[in-house]
């Protein structure tokens, strides 16, 4: 059905270019095409006016900004801000630690969504399936300020239920969010708890697709559940956790600003401070702009680049985004 | 056919698993329900768990009285559903046009516009911007720089492009301008990926955090997430709660009273949770097998 489907819209292009080319097809496509351009003229300001303009914005990254010149004003400085970045070793800090929460979290977070979707598939009951998903689903739809509340009240020293269990049992409580081992810990499991549930859905959708006459003749040639698992499903889902991964690392340059916000504290902020919350404090908090616009050009290049990068690798093996 | 022993065990382990893991996802939400309706003493000495202990209404009482979560949470209200409206009309009028085979420039416009996702201006730029448009510190800053999201917008324009031609050739011949066929035959076809996409600008506005912090700085108009960020965060607020009222606060802990900020926040989201789950799985279907 797939390919009939794909050669009839591909005769019907082709009906239509030709269409298009004679005089009469070129007024009729033209009369087609008016109201559209009516309706797409406000989204191609509402693109070039907030998406691109800014782009030029860049432009201070390279000067010595101040309020009074303005962005073309202000004198040009080449890469004098990029010399202070790099030559920083508090900056130099903050790019190792935006690098480093990122790669913890595509690294150690990404068997966990795999884990749940294959846990999902061998459950036989619904109601059961049911409720464990509509549970699982529910952290994805709290925001950050919501998780590191509940984060920071439940690993308070005083307080804190975590902190109370442990005073219980060991006659001592222990100061978590001080720390900068159990920070790191406490920042990437919270990751965890937030995202796995939601980001196994793309898997159990993969796992939809195997074919279960697979599994009826495993089960007929004696393979237990554990194997079936290891000979059908993970291999069935491997086309889909390798994208899922590579797509990570597209992205590690992207930590979000809301749960390093919510969750840092002046005791940890050596390993705490990402480019995201300095750009916010240096740039916004002390009018910095140019360091923090500095910072932001080449996060967002890292960032292009790897995406482009990680589309090559995935386009060479078939699965490309484009 | 009868389950074997190694079936059963795994059943067993699977289901332990599972709910083990769905239950680490609700007790948390649970003890900070109870929490914001525990007495002072319970809390300091760490006896409430999931269930409130010497139970009391002090502290709701005491952050609708003397915080501005009544008008947080109207901000938030306003700031949701406006932009929600303006998102999903431009949402629809962009994605409208690119779905149409013959809109002339489609693939370049399609490819500057995921650009947009690839790259974007950074922090300090678009600040700029909605400082020099006259946007911050109004709701305008919210509303505009995300009036469109290229995902959603993507997922839109597929879910068009597998819409029969057939039916708007149809209304064509009976002589329907483009309006007409949006409003009348592509519209209402979409509804369920339409009701899904708006509950996806919907979430994020509610949940909206960064935006506000950066462009709105007066604490009148702050919504729901900014406010209870800085009950979690400040111990200012708590003097100063102490301060006006030294006797209900003695019957409170800074703790009782960020928990019931939490709950006032979450809770809108856990009534219409459940029965719009459905509705957010689609949607994220739909976006992971065509994205």
């Amino acid at each position: 059905m797939g390919s009939l489907d794909i050669r009839a819209r591909k005769a019907s292009e082709k009906e239509s270019r030709m269409r298009a080319r004679s005089a009469l097809g070129r007024r009729r496509r033209w009369n087609m095409n008016k109201p559209l351009l009516v309706m797409f003229l406000p989204i191609v300001v509402f693109f070039i006016l907030f998406k691109y303009v800014p782009m030029f914005g860049f432009v201070i990254a390279f000067k010595d900004y101040n309020f009074a010149d303005g962005i073309f004003g202000s004198p040009w400085v080449g890469f004098d801000n990029y010399k202070y970045l790099f030559q920083n070793p508090d900056t130099l800090g903050i790019i190792r630690n935006t690098l480093m929460l990122s790669a913890l979290t595509v690294f150690v977070g990404f068997p966990f969504p795999v884990i749940l979707a294959i846990l999902l598939n061998e459950v036989r009951r619904s109601w059961f399936k049911r409720w464990a998903q509509t549970l699982l689903y529910l952290p994805h739809f709290l925001n950050w300020v919501i998780v590191g509340g509940l984060v920071l009240m439940m690993f308070s020293i005083e307080t804190g239920f975590v902190n109370n269990l442990l005073e219980r049992l060991t006659g001592s409580a222990y100061p978590f969010l001080f720390k900068e081992g159990s920070w790191i810990t406490i920042f990437v499991a919270s990751g965890i708890w937030k995202g796995a549930g939601w980001s196994a859905i793309i898997y159990l959708a993969a796992l939809t697709s195997i074919d279960p006459s697979l599994y009826e003749a495993a089960g007929m040639d004696g393979a237990g559940k554990w194997k079936q698992i290891r000979h059908i499903t993970l291999p069935g889902l491997m086309p889909t956790v390798i994208l899922m991964f590579i797509l990570g690392i597209g992205n590690v340059m992207d930590v979000g600003f809301d749960q390093v916000y919510v969750l840092q504290n002046p005791v940890v902020i050596n390993v705490a401070e990402v480019i995201s919350t300095w750009n916010f404090k240096v740039g916004l908090g002390s009018g910095q702009f140019s360091y923090a616009t500095a910072m932001g050009l080449f996060e967002s290049l890292i960032g292009l680049t790897l995406v482009l990068i990680v589309n090559g690798i995935a386009r060479r093996s078939g699965r490309g985004l484009w | 056919m009868k389950p074997t022993n190694g079936e059963k065990v795994f059943y067993g382990v699977n289901y332990f698993i599972l709910a083990l893991a769905a239950l680490s996802c609700l007790l948390p939400i649970i003890h900070i329900v109870a929490l914001s309706l525990s007495g002072n003493e319970a809390i300091t000495l760490g006896k409430v768990g999931l269930w409130p202990v010497d139970f009391t209404w002090t502290a709701y009482s005491k952050l609708i009285e003397d915080t501005n979560i009544g008008g947080a949470f109207q901000n938030s209200l306003i700031i949701t559903l406006v932009g929600t409206a303006l998102n999903m009309v431009f949402t629809i009028l962009a994605a409208y046009p690119l779905s149409r085979k013959h809109f002339y420039a489609r693939r370049f416009m399609t490819l500057a516009i995921v650009f947009t996702m690839l790259f974007t201006a950074g922090l300090i730029p678009n600040y700029l911007l909605a400082k020099s448009l006259g946007l911050v510190g109004n709701y305008g800053a919210l509303w505009l720089p995300g009036l469109v999201s290229v995902y959603n917008l993507l997922v839109l324009k597929s879910f068009f492009e597998n819409i029969p031609e057939e039916l708007e050739d149809a209304a064509r011949i009976d002589g329907s301008g483009e309006w007409r066929i949006i409003l009348q035959i592509v519209l209402p076809l979409s509804v369920p990926v339409i009701a899904t996409i708006a509950l996806f600008y919907g979430v994020a506005h509610w949940n909206s955090f960064f935006n506000v912090l950066i462009y709105i700085n007066d604490p009148e108009r702050f919504n729901l997430s900014v406010l209870v960020q800085n009950m979690i965060q400040s111990q200012s607020l708590m003097s100063e709660l102490a301060m006006l009222d030294p006797d209900a606060f003695r019957k409170l802990t800074p703790e009782s009273i960020r928990s019931a900020g939490i709950i006032v926040m979450i809770l809108p989201m856990l009534v219409v949770y459940p029965f719009l789950q459905k509705y957010f799985v689609k949607g994220m279907l739909i976006g992971s097998v065509k994205g």
